[in-house]
């Protein structure tokens, strides 16, 4: 029981962060699908700045900074260009995606992969063996649960997570009370940055110590569709995200369990599946949260 | 009128092509490459080297192909950005008939490999439209996640039924396809891919330009409240648009697989489907306009086998160019155009 | 009436264009402290334009903004805020999903960094009591009455030490008795001390509360503001429409009023009189205890009884939100129907759907002029052959420039002013885009019309020529339905008038109307 919940929270923690940026990014009225962009720049800029300074500390700051650059230049050309949220936040998931194997070919040539020398502190090295198994998890674990709290006050008790609500719902009546929605996007979209550095950072220094091409492996997607899911709240999505964590664990365990007797391949595809049951689910709920419908009218960019 | 709009909407795709390359330049300048070099290699690989071409055109057609699809579901109004997943299943469609019916004649063989990738393609369009119609369920996280589920089944059939024994398992594929089954050699150039290709060009030009689904479809993809006034059966519409546009990219499958591919390797091809979306996006859903923007991004395709190989420059550099493309293809304005030509018609009255 | 101290707001020679259009030229204006202040004059005249400068929401390209004779940076709304200026808009600017509590909150100033929902609601309670609002604080927006919205945005802007308020056409949207609560409410503030500023278009109610009264037209002011028991309805109107304009404009008034002849339509002139008051053959439509589910756009419909007579305009009056769009919905096949029967001329078409609904000769020109009516982005022959090509076989081909022609035709005939066929819909003038869509659902095929809102933010010769328009569609022996806010329009035109309340007919009126029995039917007050 205790490998699984590990499993689910090594699986579900950087998950858990992006969600909490598309969170953001949802509640100000931008329909984010950059985060899979975003997420694999936190978790290549963490490594690369780790392993070239030999600096944890920078690693994180070059992540977030590269991380928030990002979320501003989306910020821009969804904002000040007018361009398709959706098509530009694809086109920021592939120049995250591009630019670190870049990166990468450009440092180290043609080489799959890069590692760590060191990960994030782990709960073992900080409390002593009193965690017993949790040990080998990474401090971002831990603070997860406050980031989601802390943002859910930010969101929900507080006048900024009004008017960023108000940002986002009816542009004009944020505008009404003096409140201009594009800073309140910028603002929102910057701290997502924030985010996505910390869950990039978790998924490549917390259990694996390595940068490989592509790891984030959809998350960001599913970070997103675990907003629709989570119906834009900050703790239903990310339950809505551990949600999909327990199906990718449970795969996982299948693997160990029954070994080659179950395909491998159409196992990892469970998280996948589930993410659309999810976002299935919450349309058959909410009458459908459409991303594609908030975009307006795609043929007349 | 008419023909003044579409310059307009020509020159702001050249614009903001032309702007997206510059952003590429800064990237790969500050990569520690010469931009001035890396785009030399490019224009080398895609157009000016002999034969380079033929190439380009061999990545072009299927590509053509998939962004007809898009293009007609995008017009639709529904954000099909599946056509990867589609690409591959309609690849293993064909390759499980080639495969089955090896010793089958040709004439029978080939046109069913042709239907079941096609079958396949649609299949894979089928569920995301159904569930979107039904109840709402957002086609962009549908469709993304089919194309990974799509990617995994890729690799699932290419290391377990259709796996060639004789393969080294560093990289999985299927069996070649028997070469009585092929329609081209590895070139990909031959009458029957461009017949097929042109055949699809026109037919899929007079649905959109000469039919009345063309007229309601592009009616429902920017107004679909009007068009269920109008008594519309929208359902019906956007399932029509997605699964032709999944059944189109299921065919550019097809092709790959019995033309220049030869058999079905695990995870081949990774851009086709976001590469024909940005060639729907620049041609701004025309297909005329896909058909020669089709051309520019198949010669960006054949470089990115060029760089790596005879320029010893990363290939990366075309996924970023492509992605840097799709970032700035749906802008709409220039910031502080407006408010100059406001500021020059104030201070002109005053 | 010579103004004591500083004016509570002062505009100084403000212009506003957008694009090629003035909505404003060189307006200068100064409002005493203390009163009621009405701005005036027709759509397009200029008077949100106004409201909004005022309150810092558009920056005008030239002038200047004094508040309590201080100046404020223009287009700037927390500047103008802070310096007391709040504008209640006309469609209400609150987002739906907050509750009442933190639609007060969002654009408060001052208050605890994080707040528990229960705090929140014990801070605005006394606000709201204080301003008599009455709504349960945990409410949602979106589930208010209109009259309760209207509340709650006027308390929303004065969440703040507001000295002036600003409310953009307030009473649109409210039935008579609504309007005078309304008017109470300002002159409680007035006592208070708060300067209130009205943008209203009807002189009796300009004339029921304002101090002083301005007029705008065609961004120009052309009455400065005088005191309200100084004019007289003749000489506001005259004001309002302009003496030349009133002379070209009234015979057009005129003819829609009388029915005559429409110049293209073919239309035989029949006197109003002699429609018989009882439809005799088969009826248009029929609807038979039709009720509904509770729809998304309205409440749901109990029992809805009602017959269009061939050659009769019915009017349906009502306060807004109260069945009218579900009653159009359910004729459209989009909303649920739970029981009950509907014919159209003769035909059950209970079961049928929209289309085939369409093709028994129903025809909509729908409330959403912009989202239902037309796709703003098409081109404009795109938008007129969508009905017809609904009928065909989708995949025939067929001759874009055959149709554009047939369209080029109709649209002239229908008087449509436009460059080509192929600009889109979006193009027109709002006066132009509803005639598109007449000369779309007004064919000769038709049996029933269903027109909704055919007017609303018309200027005065389009309205004519709808009216006109829909005249002699009764006469060719089509039924009408006509749905519309506007009692004026509706008393002018209907040959019966029934009012909808929550969701039921509760009465039905001939000819000659009276206006406080109606207004007392659409109040429930009867």
């Amino acid at each position: 029981m205790d490998e699984f919940i590990i499993a689910t929270l090594r699986y579900g923690t950087p998950l858990v962060y992006v969600t909490l940026a598309g969170v953001l990014a949802q509640r100000a009225g931008i329909w984010n699908l950059g985060l899979e962009g975003l997420m694999i720049v936190g978790c290549c800029a963490s490594v690369l700045g780790l392993v070239q300074t030999g600096s944890l500390l920078f690693g994180l700051g070059l992540a977030v900074v590269l991380c928030v650059l990002g979320s501003i230049l989306l910020w821009f050309v969804v904002e000040k260009l007018r361009a398709n949220p959706i098509i530009a936040g694809l086109g920021l998931t592939g120049l995250g995606l591009g630019g670190t194997d870049l990166a990468v070919q450009a440092i180290y040539g043609s080489q799959a992969s890069v590692t760590a020398p060191e990960g994030l502190p782990r709960l073992g090295a900080i409390f002593g063996p009193a965690v017993g198994p949790y040990g080998v998890l990474s401090i971002l674990v831990v603070l997860m649960p406050f980031v989601v709290i802390g943002l859910w006050i930010l969101l929900r008790r507080t006048r900024f997570g009004l008017q960023l609500a108000a940002a986002g719902e009816h542009p004009f009546a944020a505008r009404s009370v003096g409140v201009s929605p594009s800073r309140m996007r910028l603002v929102a979209l910057s701290l997502g940055g924030v985010l996505c550095a910390l869950g990039g950072a978790e998924l490549a220094l917390g259990s694996l110590q390595i940068f490989a091409y592509g790891m984030t492996a959809g998350r960001g997607f599913m970070g997103f569709s675990a907003v629709i899911f989570g119906g834009g709240h900050p703790i239903g999505s990310s339950f809505a995200a551990l949600f999909f964590s327990v199906v990718g664990a449970i795969g996982i365990r299948a693997q160990l369990m029954f070994g080659d007797r179950v395909p491998h391949d159409l196992l990892l595809a469970l998280p996948y599946v589930a993410t659309v049951a999810g976002v299935w689910i919450s349309g058959r709920l909410r009458g459908g949260a459409r991303a594609a419908a908030v975009s307006g009218e795609l043929r007349d960019y | 009128m008419m023909l003044k709009g579409r310059l307009i909407t020509v020159g702001r795709a050249i614009a903001f092509v032309l702007l997206a390359l510059i952003l590429c330049g800064i990237v790969f300048q500050l990569a520690g490459y010469s931009a001035k070099e890396m785009f030399q290699s490019i224009a080398d690989g895609a157009f000016l080297n002999p034969g380079a071409w033929k190439n380009s055109l061999r990545w072009a057609l299927p590509l053509f192909i998939t962004a007809c699809g898009v293009a007609i579901s995008f017009r639709c109004g529904f954000f099909n950005v599946g056509a990867q997943g589609q690409f591959y299943l309609g690849a293993i469609g064909a390759t499980f008939v080639v495969d089955f019916m090896a010793g089958w004649p040709a004439f029978v063989v080939i046109p069913l490999a042709f239907l079941a990738g096609i079958l396949g393609g649609a299949i894979w369009a089928l569920w995301p439209a159904l569930l979107r119609v039904r109840s709402g369920t957002d086609e962009v996280i549908t469709t993304l996640m089919g194309n990974f589920i799509a990617g995994l089944v890729l690799i699932y059939v290419c290391s377990g039924i259709l796996k060639d024994p004789s393969g080294t398992g560093q990289v999985m594929a299927s069996r070649p396809v028997s070469p009585a089954f092929r329609i081209s050699t590895n070139s990909g150039l031959s009458p029957t891919i461009i017949g097929i290709v042109i055949v699809v060009g026109v037919a899929m030009w007079l649905l959109v330009n000469r039919t009345a689904f063309g007229v309601l479809s592009s009616l429902a993809g920017r107004n679909p409240i009007m068009v269920v006034w109008q008594g519309a059966k929208l359902s019906r519409l956007g399932i029509a648009g997605f699964v032709l546009g999944g059944a189109l990219a299921g065919l550019a499958g097809t092709i790959e697989v019995l033309g220049p591919n030869g058999r079905l390797v695990s995870g081949f091809l990774p851009a086709h489907g976001f590469t024909a979306i940005l060639i729907a996006l620049v041609a701004s859903l025309s297909i005329t306009g896909t058909a020669i923007v089709s051309l520019f991004f198949g010669g960006l395709a054949a470089a990115s086998l060029y760089l790596p190989v005879l320029a010893g420059l990363p290939s990366a550099a075309i996924d970023i160019i492509n992605a840097a493309i799709a970032l700035f293809i749906t802008a709409r304005t220039v910031p502080g155009l407006a408010r100059l030509a406001a500021r020059r018609r104030a201070s002109g009255s005053t | 009436m010579a103004p004591s101290g500083a004016p509570a707001l002062e505009c100084r020679d403000v212009s506003v264009s957008y694009g090629p259009v003035a909505a404003l030229s060189g307006v200068s204006l100064r409002l005493a402290p203390g009163l009621i202040h009405a701005v005036c004059g027709q759509n397009g005249a200029g008077k949100t334009t106004f409201a909004r400068v005022a309150s810092g929401l558009v920056r005008p390209n030239r002038g200047a903004l004094f508040i309590s004779g201080q100046e404020v940076a223009t287009g700037n709304v927390a500047r103008a805020r802070a310096a007391g200026v709040e504008l209640v808009h006309q469609s209400f600017a609150l987002p739906p999903s907050f509750t009442v509590a933190e639609a007060m909150e969002f654009g408060a100033e001052k208050g605890t960094p994080i707040y528990s929902r229960r705090g929140l609601e014990a801070r605005w309670k006394q606000h709201l009591e204080n301003l008599g609002v009455r709504v349960r604080l945990r409410d949602r927006i979106r589930d208010l009455a209109v009259e309760q919205q209207q509340g709650v945005e006027i308390a929303r802007a004065l969440v703040a030490e507001a000295s002036v308020l600003i409310l953009d056409e307030p009473t649109a949207v409210l039935s008579p008795t609504g309007v005078e609560m309304l008017f109470d409410r300002l002159r409680n503030l007035k006592a208070g001390g708060v300067t209130i500023l009205l943008i209203l278009h009807k002189i009796r109610e300009v004339l029921g509360v304002a101090d002083t009264v301005t007029v705008l037209r065609g961004g120009k002011l052309v009455e400065g503001p005088l005191p309200a028991g100084d004019t007289t309805p003749q000489r506001l109107a005259h004001a309002i429409v302009g003496s030349a304009a009133e002379q070209a404009l009234s015979g057009a008034d005129e003819a829609a009023l009388t029915g005559a002849e429409g110049r293209d339509l073919g239309a035989s002139v029949e006197p109003v009189a002699s429609v018989p008051a009882t439809p005799a053959g088969p009826v248009a439509l029929e609807i038979a205890g039709a009720s509904t589910r509770a729809d998304p756009e309205g409440p749901a419909l109990a029992d809805i009884d009602l017959a269009v007579g061939r050659s009769e305009i019915v009017g349906v009056a009502g306060v807004e939100g109260n069945g009218q769009r579900t009653l159009v919905r359910m004729l459209a096949n989009l909303a649920d129907l739970q029981s009950g029967r509907i014919a159209l001329a003769g035909t059950d078409v209970t079961r049928g759907a929209l289309a085939a609904r369409r093709g028994a000769g129903l025809r909509i020109i729908p409330f959403e002029r912009n989202t239902e009516g037309l796709s703003l982005a098409s081109s404009l022959w795109e938008n007129w052959s969508a009905r017809q090509l609904l009928f065909g076989p989708l995949l025939k081909l067929i001759s874009p420039a055959a149709w554009r022609r047939d369209c080029d035709l109709s649209l002239k005939q229908w008087d449509v002013r436009y460059a080509t066929t192929t600009q889109p819909a979006g193009s027109l003038s709002g006066g132009n885009a509803q005639k598109l869509i007449l000369a779309r659902e007004v064919d000769a095929d038709a049996s029933l019309i269903i027109a909704a809102q055919p007017t609303r933010g018309l200027d005065v010769g389009a309205t004519a020529f709808v009216w006109k328009s829909l005249r002699a569609a009764r006469e060719r022996g089509c039924g009408v339905l006509l749905i519309s806010s506007d009692l004026d329009e509706l008393f002018d035109i209907s040959d019966r008038l029934i009012v909808m309340l929550s969701g039921r007919i509760v009465a039905e009126f001939r000819p000659p109307y009276s206006l406080s029995a109606v207004g007392a039917a659409m109040t429930g007050a009867r």
